[in-house]
This record gives C-alpha cells, structure tokens and sequence, in this order.
C-alpha cells in the first residue's frame, strides 16, 4: 500500500484555493446585488412629495367609496345595504352578529388608518420639499380627520390609533373611546383648517369644516357643530373620484355589477324603505334578473352611481342638515325645518317637508331625510347609534331585528368590532365595550 | 493525523485543477464484468478503486479500462444496478493488469449509487435514507402521465396530492408542512441544475389548481429519480433545500450498437365520481311560480308545508353533464448508443391529451343559435387540453482517460387550455354543484330569461367561452466536466441554466362568456413571462488511503444560483365585437412584474471510510442570500453522519436469514430564504384619481425588517436497513426530527399602524416528528414466475412549538396555536338532539360549543403497497399500486356552501336526511356563529392507484417487425377509491397558498385514466 503525502507544489496551490475561497467568502456582496425595478425606496423630493400627498388620496378612496370600507360594511351593519351575497362575512355583518375572527374587519381598519399614518409621511415631506400650496398639507389633515371620525362612528369603544416614526419604527397605540376618536378628528379637521386658512384652499376648508361639526355632533356637542359648518355653503361638495384606470365606485361594483350588495328596504323590521319610497336621492330597484349574487336574496341596484361616478362625501347639505338638528336639540323646530327644505330645494323633484309635530315624529324625520341624502357614504350606522346614545332609543327599535332572512335571527351588534389582527398591537386585547 | 487531515484540506481547493498531473508510477486495470449465473456481460458496471477518484463504467461489451492507477495494492469495488457488489483486491503494476469480475444478482443492495450535492456515492456511505425511484420500468409499464403520477406512492415520507384535471400541477410534500408562511414545496435538481419547479404557476387564475412547471419535465426521459427527503441529508444544497431536493437523472447514452425504443399509447380519461345530487323542497302553494322553497327549517317552524322533495344531478344527466370522454395520445422515439469516447442519448416525444370536460348539447345549441354558426369553436366544445412536444439530447465524451464532459439539453414546448373551474363564480362547478335540484329552471341572467338545465346562474356555453391558455417554451441546458488530474483528486464543474417563456392568455369576446360583471362586454389578457435561473457550481474531491483500514475523502466546492423573474401583461376590457387582442380593448391596462435572487454559497465535506464499512461524515454549507437583510450576514449549516454497516464486521454472526444490516444516524441543517424583497422598506408607484385626473401616486408598501434571515431547519435522523434471506426480503425504518426556527412567518401587522398588512420576520418553532418505513419482498422467483411487493408507510406529527410574541389567530375554521398543527382545523363543534321527535333538527336542537381543536389538515400516515406477478415465463406481468393516507382531516367545502347559500344540500331540504347532516346544515346556515365544524370531515381513504399488464410478445413475434424486444400494456389509474369522507373525494382539493394548504371548494375529483402502450426496442 502506498501512503500518499502532499507535495509542496500542491500545499502552496493549496493554500492559494484556501486564500481564494477565504476571499469568496468575504468579498462577495457585489456578486449579490439584484435590481428590482418594481419598487422606490426613496421618495424626498418635492415631486416625491407630491406623490405621496397622491398617494394619500388613493388611500383616501379606499377608505371611502373606492374599497369595500367601512362605507359599504357599516351599511351592511346598518339598513343601507343587504347581503345578497354568499360570503359568511358578509352574511353574519348584515346579520349583526360580527365576530372578531371576521377576515373583512382588519383590511377596513387599516385603511383607515393607512389614510391617517401615510397622511402624517406625507405631511412631513410636504413640509420639507413641497410647502407650497400649503392646502396640500391641510387636505393632508382634513382627509386624516374624515377617516378618524369615520372609525369612531363604526367602531366599539377600545379603538387604537398607532403611528410610525421617522425610522419607520411601530408605535403602538393604545384603545380609546370613541369619543376620544371624535376628538382626535376635530384636532386634525382644526390642524387642516389652520394650515388652510387664507390659501385659498376653500375645498380643504369646506371638506375640514363639515368633518369637524360632525364629530362635534357625534360628540353630542351640536350647538359646537352647527358653528362649525357655518361657513360651509350649500353647493359645497368633496367628491372622492373614480376612474377606469385606477378604481371603480365600490358601490357599483358590488351592488350594481356584482350583485353581492342589494340596497336594504324595511330591512330587518326597523328599516326604512330606500327603494319603494321612490326618492330621487336613492334612486333604486329590480335589475338584470331576479336575484342576487346568493340566487335567493331579491335584488335591488342603486342607480345613484356608475362605474367612475364620483362620491360625495361631506357637503353643504350635510352642513345644514347639522344646523338642522342643532335647531331640532333646541326646540327650534321652525329653523330645523327651513334647514332641511333649504337643502331639499337643491334637488329637483323633492317637495318641501311639513312639521310633523311631535318631537319623536322630527326626530324621525330628520334621521330619515340624513338617510336619504348620505346614503351609501358612511353616515347611517354613526346615526344609528347616536339615535341611541343621544336621542334614547333602543336598538332594536332602530337597528334591523326579528327573523334574519337567510336563516336564524338578527344578532345585537350595534357596531364593528375591532379585528383579532390588532392583537398583534401589545396594548390591545379587545373592544372596551359594544356599546353604541 | 490531525496534520494528514490539515494537509487535505489544503488540497481541496478550487484551484484543484491546476495542480497538474503528480509524477508516481502508475498501471492500467482492464477487465470484463458479466453475470455469474447467465455469463451475459454486464454493461453500465461501476468499476471503483477504493481510496482514489479512479472510477469506469463497463462499455458494451462489458469492459472497463482504468488508467494511472497507482502501483501497489488496491480493493476494487465493482457495483452495477440489481447486483450484489464486490470488492477484490488487486496489485498494480507498471503496465496492463487485468481483473474479470462476475457479479450476482440480488433483489437489494446497500452499494446503489445516489446523486448527492458532492457527486455520486453508494448508498451504504450515506447516513440518510435516500428513496431512488427507478423510472425506466414505471413509464413502459404503468399509467404515468405526468411527474405527479411519477411520484405518488413512490417514496416514503413524500405526500403527492395529485392534479385532477389534465395540465394541473400536482403539490408535493416531504415529511409535511414545516413553515408557517414560506413554500413547503421541495426543490428539484435535473442533471446538477436548480430548476424552476413553481406550482401555480400562471398569472391567471382559473378557480382551481392551475399547472405545475415540474410537469414540464417528460417522464420518458428521466432515468431515476432520488429523493432526498430532509436537512439531515440536503444541507449541501443550501438554503431553500430544507423542504428536501428531488434529485433528477436523465437518461443517458451506452457505448454501442444504436438502440431504437419507440412507444405509441393512447387512452380514455373518464369520470368515475359519484357526485351529489342537488336537492330541492317544493311549496305546498296555490300560486303557479313556485320559485321560492320550502325548507326543513321553515317547515320545522310552520312557515310552509313542502309539497314534495325532488333532487336532480347533473353529472349524471346525459343532457346536462359537463363530463364527457377525454382521450390521450403519445408518441416517441428514442435512441442511444455510442463508443467509448462518446455516447449519446436523444429522445423526441410528442403528447395531446383533452380533458373530460365537454360542453352538454343543450348549451352547445344554444351557443349556435345565439352566433348564428353550424359548430361550436373547438375551445370551447373541449375547454381543458394539453398538448406538449419534448425532444432532448445527452452527450457524454470522455476527453482522454482524465477527463469528462457530459450535455444536457432538454426543449419543451406546450400549449395548453384551461377550463373555469372550482372556487370561480363564473366556473363550471360552483354552477354545477349549486343547481336548485331540478332540471327545468329559469333564470334571468344579464336580463335574458332562459332554461339552465340544472345549473345556478350560468351554463357551460357561457363559461367555457372563456379560453385560458398558456404557452411555454422551455430549455434546460446543462454542462457537466469532470477531471480527474491524478488518481486521488478529482474536480467537477456543472453550469447550466433554465430559460422559460411563458405566455398565459386568457379572452371573452365580447356578448360569449357570462353575464357578470363586466364580463359581457369583453377582455383579453396576454400577460409574457420569463424564468431565468443559471446554476454554476464547482467543487473538488481529494481521496486518500489513510493506512490499509482507513479512507478519506474530501470535498470543497462552491454554488452560484440565480433565480430572475420578469413579467409584463396587457389587459383591456370592453372589446368591440369579433376583436381578440389587448389593443382592441376600450379600457387598457399594463402591469410589470421582476424578482430577482442569488445565492452564493460555498461548502466543504469531509468523509472517512473505515474498512469500507464504517462511514463518517462532516460538512458545512455557507450562504450568502440577496434576500438576507441588511444586519444579517451568512448563513451556516452544518452537517454530520454516520453509517455502520454492522454485518460486514467480523464479529457479526453469521446467520443464513440475515445477509446485511446496516445502522445510520444524519444530523443536518439547512434553510428556507425569505423573498427577494421581505426585508426592504420601500414604496410602490400606483395611479391616484385626484379631483378627476389620474396622478402619478407612490403608496408605502412595505415596512421591512433589517434583520431577516433565513429559516432555518435542523433535523435529526436514524434508522438502519435489514435485509434477510439472501436479500430477498428487506427493511428499512427510519425515525426522524425536524425542528423548524427562526420561523419566517408574514406576521400581521396591527391594521391600526396603517401601513403594510405584514412582514416577515424570524419568529417561532416548528417540529415535525415521525418514521418511515419500507419493506422490499421477492416472494417468488423463478424462471417462469416470480412475486414481488413492496410495502411503504410514513407518519408524520407536525406541531407549532413556540409562536414568539405574536398571538394566536383564529380564522373560520382554522387557526395558528402552539401546540397544534399548521393549519389546524379549529372550530365550534355541533351536537344536536332532536328534542321533539318529528325528525327534523331545529335551530333549538342544536348545540353549538366553544372552539376547538378537530385535526390535522393534512393525512399524517401513508402507506403505500406496490406488487408484481410475472407470469408465463414472464411474459406476462401484472402490477398494482395501492395507497392509504389517514389521520388527516379536511373541509368539504362544497357542501358547505350548498347549505349554506345554494340551500341544495340534502340537510336543508330531505325530511328523510340523517340528523346529522341537518344539524351541520342548521348550524352553517341558521346559527349566529355559523359554525362550519359540521364540514370537517376525516379523509382516510384506500385507493387502488394504479394497475397494468404488461405482455412481452414472444421474440419470434417481435422479429417480424424487425425488433429486438415488443411489448403491449394495458394500464389504469384511479380505478377504486374507498372512503367515508362526506366530500367527493378525499383528493379532490385545490391549493394556493405558500403552504399548500388543501381546500376543497367546488373543486375536481380525480378521473380514471384507461391507457393502452407499446414499447417497441430495435
């Protein structure tokens, strides 16, 4: 047997294969540089900026009338809107029995919130490279306050609001009331308004202005709120747009295109009738075919919108439908009057309304004449549950109730809980309460 | 020694290749090996000289030749497939020596060869059990139509849930589920390449499982396939191989007289199910449309009366079913040969299979009438079709006595057509599954009224209008050299690369497809990918005789892959009538898509042999990824083995029924790397409508994580192989330990952070625990009948062991907890008593409980019987394979819907239906958690997967069409399943998700293949 050793030419061709692979080792990172085209890891520059204050608003969309948000969920929850559809998380939201385990939930929330945390990057940057016009930094806050105002209206009370640092490091919030959410929405519709004022900017100050007297009015605080639509006049609407080329009107989408959503009437007992009161503010009925999505729910489209229709979501209807009801909590039923005819008169085909005497019978009224002029923009389920925080009603009187059409009967949900995917926040566990 | 060992470390350079031929006095070994009983020479014979890089395969004639093999005293090691190998010692001297072998036939031996990341090496050195699924004979002789026919069944540990529809991917897993959020999908070598193998892989979705690019690959090319099942053994293949490595060898070339195999084989696709009927509960009311039911449920509270209770079935309906005869042709031809100094393989094949869907008569006319045409276009009329051509050519030349150069060159090139199926509101089954239970409906669908013939909202001359397509154009090119500059160093280098184009297609024009949506107006998409993934991989072995007992070899290589992905697609809708590209769309839209990724990794391995029997084995792998986060830097995985084959020792008695048992043990590591871009933050650019403008827009996309690393997956295995009765009957157990950290999971962001929806970060543990086993039989030989069988069983436990710091989720019917399975099965279970006693389960008689655990969402244990009788002389041979998969469970998802919204289930509607099944119908539908734990169903099952019979004509018969060898195969697949499961069939699931979780949702059982073959030799 020959025992083989190395030879020195080997040993020293050795050592330089060790030294090579040594330096592989260590020097190979330029061999692993990749390219990805698909993505912007810098965005400071003043059309950078620009962008993400685009980008703000694209987010904006999806939290109203662009994504299936807490507009269409909440009037689901509430009478606007029935399931037609087959999805179980559709189905139990209409049958007001919404579980945390509910996959829908935790999109709408961060929505919402990608509305005010992507809004507060854009504001900075804003602030940096783009300062001018400075309603870009205030449409920035307005839009932040809508969606803020908006949670605190669907959701329990236990919300939480977190945020990012400049290192794009978690802060986690921690759950508040919905009262507190009102009030973080009038600090943000003020911080818009401040930012806005003397710019020029009158569709900021328009759209701040009504967000901030409505959380005043969902704070119960109506006197507060009509003061702050004040200014707002009649003809004012913010629209959030459609297009074919960046999102379709959800309300379409899902009602009249998929017939996943039907417009609600008498739904639940307690409902009112958006189809057969024939109103030209919810204009609706049959379509294409019998049924629904499910093949077993009635279905009825809205006609309001079109594909790339755009959404009105605060106006000066909505201002003086405020005033309205700040006259109403005063008694001053002449003026709460006036208020809603002058809005009615805006619109052809709606007679004035007369009073109808009695305190519960204006009440009534009025939350019917919101109804139908807001209707599919996020306002009822809010209404609904100020009809019971601040006028008293019970839920059942106000919420749809008895046998649930497509088996069993409605739950007890007076609001959305918050979503089993904020666990993932240390400071949550779960809704404060369920309360209205 | 430590200085011996110091030194061949040294050795094991890259450089290698330059340390030039070493002067030392050296002979040539030639000889002849042939059978010991038949004297036939034995071509292909692995010729070895222990203790060296020397290694020659035996030629035509049986011959080999070595070269520069070193003066002295060797052992020799001779090994051929089916043989029982054998060592002889010999002395080298100056010049020609010369050493005939003959080798004895044995149903099983430890000295096979595997394909391992380091080269080949004989079974008996690994401390792994390694599977090798010899292919040849399965392919001639069994109904094998794709890679997942390949192999189910095949190994032990390794889980195939087929496709069930022609050009539908199969899912593949080994020792189960062991991420929580990153594929668990194994990866595949072909020839020493990293090959695409992405299920799903199309950028349209059809509702079901759409295809595979591993059935891109033609079994008839294969040559054998090993399976390396865990990280014990697949350390050396770096990160991503922790789900295992499918290790793929094409065949290869012989010296020799060129040899001609041709086969024909054509075949029926039919569909043997049983499908349910959809059920339906007729009012008792005197108003003539009678559209609306009458349920159990109302009738248990009074709210109607049923009038009486119909059911009706599409598929069994002649005039209504979707399901008609597929068939499937193939056609090749092969030839290899060669002389010494090359050798070459080429093989051409061409297939067509149509699928079973076919479009009823009744839709058929209808769709004439509606275009005013005489016949139905051939897309539409057969929806489901593959056609696909293969041609490859292997060469291997040896280049001197030193060197060798293998080529591989694989082309494919597909087309196929995809029909809309299972979870699709616009698909066949979710309209065929949720009819109202009687033939005569009427819907009003886009505002035209017409008859359905059974089926929900639309018919198959709507959605089989919709023609999905996909074409690939696929070459897998590979480069093998081999150099062996002295007789104890030798250096391999394999580069190569897989280019794939693929085109996925998918039109309605405008008014022929389904009245939903937008749908009717028309679209095209035409969305054109490339794959590009190059291997380049180098290493060098140096081996030496360490003293007369002790051997050592020693490997350091290097491994550079680099995966590119880049897509762009077209899309328009509302096309003006007749168009059919994307430019003719009223509203156009673009996308583009890139990933990129490379690892670069480097490994050393370090094996000692002591008396060729006593095997130790170090290595350590190191990775760098383009995925790895920033303060991450390289990953390590070691390796160690050990393989003791006690029966060659001295000691051992020696008994006339055990001839060998050999014990092993594996530790491995090895990882899974996050996505190319998980561990940046950055932004996307997307288009925002402002004020009623389209503006450019950026949106903050991902938040990123700095510190991602890969996961990584140590496992723990050990078994040993027992083979009694001169090898006739063999056993090999294994248990292994799989531990699963640093877990990459898509942790859920807190929606109220806004932001991203998740990102990955390293959190938590996953073990998967359980054995294998095998047992190999010949029962019977002689020459003119003989039995074989083999029995294969695997069970595995998966279990989350930590989840760090995030909480557990609950989803509807599954849920993420430590303790229980990945996707485990979660729910609110049922019980019901029918308290009144009329029959019928009200929403007060059930019972619905707390959430709880209700099993594993994946078989746990299969076992697996293959047999074979030859009989006539055998000329005659029957084969069968049978497989049993238990322990897992699964939600039918079907009937789930159809009780809860089609409201044509049984439980809804037959007062005459087990309570049971009312009560899980209640609690889905009526309940306010809506519980699904009632669809939740076991899936045990025993099915009869394959079955053939071969006949070897007589030589003489052969001969008057001039060929050497004429055979004839009558095969089928899936002939018989048994199972209690409620759902169709316990296989019919499709799988979408990064873990393959199995849903079946309105999704395809599997047909039975009928197939007939002739396998011609010249």
């Amino acid at each position: 047997m020959t025992f083989m050793t190395l030879p020195t030419r080997l040993r020293r061709w050795g050592a330089l294969g060790a030294l090579a692979l040594g330096l592989g080792l260590t020097g190979c990172n330029s061999v692993l540089d990749v390219d990805d085209p698909d993505i912007i890891t810098d965005a400071s520059s003043a059309s950078g900026a620009v962008a993400l204050r685009n980008g703000v608003l694209l987010r904006f969309s999806a939290a109203t009338s662009g994504g299936e948000s807490l507009f269409l969920m909440g009037g689901l929850l509430s009478d606007e809107w029935k399931s037609g559809d087959t999805f179980e998380q559709r189905n139990s939201t209409d049958q007001r029995s919404v579980l945390v385990t509910n996959s829908f939930l935790g999109g709408q929330l961060r929505d919402v919130n990608r509305v005010r945390v992507e809004g507060r990057s854009a504001i900075d940057a804003l602030r940096q490279f783009s300062p001018t016009p400075a309603a870009n930094i205030g449409l920035m806050f307005a839009v932040g306050a809508f969606t803020t105002n908006l949670a605190g209206e669907h959701y329990c009370n236990g919300i939480p609001f977190s945020s990012l640092d400049a290192n794009r490091d978690i802060i986690f919030g921690s759950p508040v009331t919905i009262d507190e959410a009102f009030a973080l929405a009038i600090q943000l519709a003020d911080s818009a308004l401040q930012f806005t004022a003397g710019t020029g900017g009158d569709a900021v100050i328009g759209l701040a202005s009504v967000v901030k007297g409505r959380a005043l009015l969902n704070q119960g605080n109506f006197a507060a709120a009509a003061a702050a639509v004040a200014g707002v006049s009649t003809g004012f609407e913010y629209q959030v747009t459609h297009s074919l080329n960046v999102n379709s009107n959800q309300n379409w989408s899902l009602n009249t295109s998929a017939r996943r959503y039907v417009v609600g009437n008498l739904d639940g007992g307690n409902g009112l009738d958006f189809v057969t009161a024939g109103d030209p503010r919810v204009p609706a009925g049959p379509s294409g075919g019998a049924n629904a999505f499910d093949s077993q729910t009635p279905f009825r489209a809205q006609f309001k919108w079109d594909r790339t229709d755009a959404v009105v979501v605060a106006s000066g209807i909505e201002a003086r439908l405020i005033e309205a009801e700040a006259a109403l909590r005063t008694g001053d039923a002449t003026t709460w009057l006036s208020k809603l005819n002058e809005a009615r008169a805006t619109m052809a085909g709606l007679d004035p309304l007369t009073d109808p005497g009695s305190t519960t019978a204006r009440e009534d009224l009025h939350f019917r004449e919101r109804a139908f002029w807001m209707f599919g923009t996020g306002h009822r389920l809010g209404d609904l549950r100020r009809l019971i925080r601040q006028y008293g009603r019970g839920s059942e009187t106000v919420f749809p109730t008895g046998a649930f059409p497509k088996g069993g009967n409605y739950g007890g949900d007076v609001n959305l809980p918050i979503s089993q995917d904020e666990t993932n926040n240390p400071n949550f566990s779960q809704c404060l309460d369920r309360d209205a | 020694m430590r200085r011996v060992v110091f030194r061949q470390l040294l050795a094991a350079g890259f450089l290698a290749v330059l340390a030039g031929p070493l002067a030392a006095q050296s002979g040539i070994l030639t000889g002849i090996v042939t059978d010991g009983a038949s004297g036939v020479v034995l071509i292909g014979a692995r010729v070895q000289v222990v203790g060296t890089s020397l290694t020659a395969n035996t030629n035509a004639e049986g011959r080999y030749r070595l070269t520069n093999v070193p003066t002295g005293t060797h052992t020799v090691r001779i090994a051929h497939i089916g043989y029982a190998s054998m060592n002889r010692p010999v002395t080298i001297a100056s010049g020609e020596n010369t050493l005939d072998v003959t080798l004895s036939l044995t149903p099983y031996s430890l000295d096979e060869f595997v394909v391992t990341a380091t080269g080949t090496q004989e079974r008996r050195e690994i401390g792994n059990a390694i599977s090798t699924i010899d292919v040849t004979d399965l392919v001639r002789e069994g109904p094998v139509a794709n890679m997942g026919d390949l192999l189910v069944g095949k190994a032990p540990g390794v889980q195939v849930l087929p496709g069930n529809m022609t050009g539908g991917g199969s899912r593949v897993r080994i020792r189960g589920n062991s991420s929580l959020s990153l594929s668990n999908n194994p990866i595949y070598i072909v020839d020493g390449l990293r090959i695409v193998s992405d299920v799903n892989s199309s950028s349209i979705g059809i509702g079901g499982t759409n295809p595979s690019r591993v059935n891109d690959l033609n079994p008839e090319d294969i040559e054998s396939i090993d399976v390396i099942r865990g990280p014990s053994a697949s350390t050396l293949y770096g990160t991503d191989a922790a789900n295992g490595v499918i290790v793929i060898k094409t065949k290869r070339g012989r010296a020799g007289a060129p040899v001609w195999n041709m086969y024909v084989e054509g075949g029926a696709i039919k569909d043997e199910n049983d499908y349910f009927d959809a059920w339906r509960g007729w009012r008792n009311t005197s108003t003539a449309s009678n559209t609306t039911q009458c349920l159990l449920s109302q009738v248990a509270s009074g709210a109607c009366t049923q009038d009486s209770v119909t059911r009706f079935n599409i598929f069994t309906d002649p005039d209504a079913s979707p399901n008609g005869t597929g068939t499937r042709q193939q056609y090749g031809l092969q030839v290899s040969g060669g002389s010494d100094a090359v050798r070459y393989f080429v093989s051409s094949d061409w297939e067509r299979e149509i699928g079973l869907l076919q479009m009823p008569d009744f839709a058929a006319d209808r769709l004439k009438e509606q275009r005013n045409i005489d016949k139905v276009p051939y897309e539409a009329f057969r929806p489901n079709m593959l056609q696909k051509t293969n041609i490859r050519a292997n060469i291997n030349a040896n280049l001197g006595s030193k060197a060798d150069v293998a080529v591989s060159t694989g082309y494919v090139s597909s087309t196929q057509r995809l029909p809309q199926t299972d979870n699709n509101t616009t698909g066949l089954l979710s309209n065929a599954y949720g009819g109202p239970g009687f033939k005569g409906n009427i819907v009003n669908s886009g505002g035209v009224t017409r008859a359905n013939f059974g089926y929900r909202l639309f018919t198959p001359d709507e959605f089989f209008s919709e023609t999905v397509t996909q074409d690939i154009n696929r070459t897998i090119l590979s480069g093998t050299a081999n150099y062996r500059p002295t007789s104890w160093l030798a250096a391999r280098a394999v580069v190569g690369g897989d280019f794939i184009s693929r085109e996925d297609s998918d039109i309605c024009r405008r008014d022929e497809c389904v009245a939903f949506s937008t749908l009717k107006d028309g679209f095209k998409e035409n969305n054109r990918t490339t794959f590009f993934n190059y291997t380049a991989d180098a290493s060098a072995t140096a081996t030496f005789q360490l003293g007369s007992s002790l051997s050592s070899k020693t490997t350091a290589g290097t491994q550079y892959i680099k995966e590119k992905f880049a897509r762009n697609g077209a899309f328009s809708e509302n096309l003006p009538p007749g168009a059919t590209t994307v430019t003719a769309g009223a509203i156009p839209s673009a996308s583009e898509a890139t990933s990129e990724s490379i690892t670069l990794g480097f490994f050393a391995e370090q094996n000692l042999s002591y008396k060729d029997r006593l095997f130790l084995t170090g290595a350590v792998r190191t990775d760098k990824n383009s995925a790895f986060g920033q303060s991450f830097s390289r990953a390590y995985y070691p390796k160690a083995s050990v393989s003791y084959v006690l029966s060659d020792e001295p000691f051992f008695p020696q008994t006339g029924w055990l001839s060998n048992l050999r014990l092993r043990g594996a530790y491995g590591e090895s990882g899974r790397q996050p996505g190319g871009n998980d561990a940046i933050a950055f932004f996307s650019p997307t288009t925002a409508s402002v004020d009623g403008a389209d503006e450019a827009a950026i949106v903050f996309t991902a938040l990123g994580n700095a510190n991602l690393k890969p996961e990584r997956t140590r496992e723990v295995e050990v078994g040993f192989d027992a083979s009694f009765f001169d090898s006739r009957l063999n056993f090999e157990f294994t248990f292994f330990n799989k531990n699963s950290s640093d877990a990459l999971l898509s942790r859920v962001i807190a929606p109220s952070v806004g932001a991203a929806a998740s990102r990955f970060e390293n959190i938590g543990s996953v073990n998967n625990r359980g054995w294998e086993a095998v047992i190999n039989a010949q029962l019977v030989n002689s020459e003119s009948f003989g039995w074989d069988m083999t029995l294969s069983g695997s069970w595995t436990r998966n279990r989350i062991d930590d989840l760090g710091v995030i909480p557990e989720t609950f989803g509807t019917t599954t849920a993420r907890v430590e303790g229980l399975p990945i996707n485990a099965y979660f729910a609110r279970p049922v019980s019901f008593d029918d308290a009144n006693g009329d029959g019928i389960i009200a929403l007060s008689e059930i019972t619905v409980g707390d959430p709880e655990f209700l099993g594993y969402p994946e078989p746990r244990g299969e076992f697996t019987g293959f047999t074979s009788f030859d009989l006539f002389n055998r000329k005659l041979r029957l084969t069968g394979l049978f497989d049993a998969k238990i322990g897992g469970k699964q939600l039918d998802g079907t009937n789930r819907i159809r009780c809860e919204s089609r409201l044509n289930c049984r439980g809804d509607v037959d007062p005459t239906a087990p309570l049971a099944e009312q009560a899980r119908a209640v609690a889905v539908r009526q309940h306010s958690t809506r519980t699904q734990a009632g669809f939740i169903d076991g899936t045990d099952f025993f099915r009869i997967r394959e079955v053939a019979a071969t006949w070897t004509v007589p030589d003489g018969v052969a001969r008057l069409v001039s060929a050497k060898r004429l055979s004839l195969t009558a095969s089928a697949r899936n002939l018989l399943v048994v199972s209690n499961y409620i759902g169709l069939d316990p296989e019919a699931g499709f799988f979408a998700t990064n873990s393959g979780f199995q849903s079946d949702f309105q999704t395809v059982p599997p047909p039975t293949y009928y197939t007939f073959r002739m396998n011609v030799t010249f």
